[in-house]
């Protein structure tokens, strides 16, 4: 274990996104033990944290964990070592994307795209757009709002119209963004 | 006191189905002599999503928030009483902190952020913007001890480097709060832990059992009702509540109200401006 550095092959990947080292990780498991997802999914993030160690992507993508993680930060809070971990999920769900490793069943990832797509487009999120969308692709999702959704809508708490941001700074924001990440994940060598 | 101007920064949800949480904080402040300016203009901060797809926008779209504040409104504090875009400033103006990612994040701003503004969650905005004192004064109709259980979930205090929480794990300011408007805000063991967040979307079954576990030691703990200060924590808490008790018929529904519903109330406003007919558990009972 002492000659693993993160100058080393394996866990290159992720440092190089979000520059955090998880070869500092000695499996204690409290970011696991402070999880509220940890129990819902074949891997919890000390496992994870195990994968990315040892270059096991693969692993990692073939399990739900990374797309249930809700971003709490609690692992990130409580972790002895100072690792982000939930940078390092947020790693993990950049990579599984690019890489066209989303879990085929994971709705929560088409879920955050769907969000993108609109705050990219209008420049806020319209939280009807995403519902609306997720429907379409997913009806078995439909049957989760029959209940909530309608009372939602009586109680005026879904506002169908949207004022829309600053739609050209929005624009071009997304644009220089995504493709200075993109010039710098070339420059990296193979991500 | 001076009178105090404090950008706002809204967010999505608040001009959504929050509307009640924007209607309620704007009461407040313009009663407690605070005078919002809504950022004109103003984008999306990018929220869950922009962090697990695009890390540099992510950091990007706050700045600007950021950046317009500064530079064009000229002025150092933003309200940002959404704790999910709060989050997305603090980490934002956190990061700024590497000279290689503020270079980055210019670029895609178009221009600097030289990291003068506070930025103020909705505790903060009651607990020092105005002050427990000036609040204090302001009230005209305290609550007869009503037990609260304040809940403030992941990101009003993690992680602490990024919030700069003095007690991450079992902070007592919401409580402080609270307890100025005549409210027992009661000891309990969740206070922090996650709701489950936008997995309401798509995970409900998940949602549910960590909404249950939450409410229900609130109940046990002496609570009459939950106060919060996030949109996503209201929904979850009072929406998921609603449909737990559909398939439950023992569960007895805990009001969830925003920490501005409670403050308005107790300062005089009334239940229309503070928008109580839109919680899904009926709160007008413990708000009478
Ligand atoms: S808390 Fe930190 S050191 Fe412990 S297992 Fe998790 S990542 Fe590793
Ligand atoms: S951030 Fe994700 S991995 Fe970490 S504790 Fe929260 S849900 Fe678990």
């Amino acid at each position: 274990m002492a000659t693993c550095s993160p100058s080393g092959v394996l866990a290159t990947k992720v440092g190089a996104g979000c520059a955090e080292n998880p070869y500092l990780c000695y499996q204690c498991k409290r970011c696991t033990a402070g999880c509220p997802v940890a129990d819902q999914a074949g891997m919890h993030p000390a496992q994870i944290m195990r994968a990315v160690q040892l270059g096991q992507y693969d692993m990692i993508f073939e399990d739900k964990f990374i797309w249930l993680c809700t971003g709490c930060q609690t692992c990130t809070t409580r972790c002895p070592q100072g690792i982000d971990i939930a940078g390092i999920m947020d790693e993990l769900k950049i990579i599984a994307r690019r890489e066209g490793k989303v879990h085929p069943d994971a709705p929560s990832a088409q879920m955050f795209k769907y969000n993108y797509d609109s705050f990219a487009r209008w420049g806020r999120m319209w939280e009807i757009e995403l519902i609306a969308r997720d429907a379409l692709h997913r009806p078995k999702g439909v049957l989760a709002w029959l209940s909530l959704g309608p009372k939602m809508l009586l109680k005026g708490k879904i506002n169908p119209t949207l004022k829309k941001g600053d739609t050209d700074a929005m624009k071009r924001m997304v644009k220089t963004a995504e493709s200075l990440t993109e010039a710098k994940q070339h420059e990296g060598g193979k991500g | 006191m001076s009178p105090k101007t404090l950008a706002y920064y809204p967010g999505c949800s608040l001009h959504g189905t929050s509307a009640e949480f924007d209607a309620s904080f704007r009461a407040t402040a313009r009663e407690l002599g605070l005078t919002l300016e809504e950022i004109p203009g103003w984008e999306c901060c990018g929220n869950t999503a922009a962090h697990s797809i695009n890390r540099l926008l992510s950091l990007a779209l706050p700045v600007n928030e950021l950046a317009k504040v500064e530079k064009d409104m000229k002025l150092d504090a933003v309200a940002v009483p959404c704790a999910a875009c709060y989050s997305r400033f603090k980490t934002g103006a956190h990061e700024m902190q590497d000279p290689a990612v503020a270079d980055d994040v210019k670029s895609v701003v178009g221009r600097g952020y030289d990291g003068g503004v506070t930025v103020q969650n909705l505790v903060d905005v009651y607990h020092d913007a105005v002050g427990l004192e000036a609040l204090a004064a302001k009230v005209k109709r305290p609550f007869k001890s009503l037990k609260v259980a304040c809940y403030y979930g992941c990101l009003l205090t993690r992680p602490p480097d990024v919030t700069q929480a003095d007690d991450p794990e079992y902070p007592t300011r919401m409580e402080a709060v609270v307890e100025t408007l005549g409210c027992e805000a009661i000891d309990w063991n969740y206070k922090t832990d996650c709701c489950g967040a936008a997995l309401a979307l798509t995970e409900q079954g998940i949602v549910d059992d960590l909404v249950a576990r939450i409410v229900s030691d609130a109940r046990a703990c002496g609570a009459a009702a939950v106060a919060v200060a996030c949109p996503l924590c209201q929904a979850n808490l009072d929406g998921r509540q609603s449909e737990i008790a559909r398939k439950d018929s023992a569960w007895v529904g805990l009001p969830v109200l925003f920490l501005s519903q409670l403050v308005g109330r107790a300062i005089g406003l009334g239940d229309k401006e503070l928008g109580l007919s839109k919680n899904l558990i009926d709160a007008r009972a413990v708000m009478a």
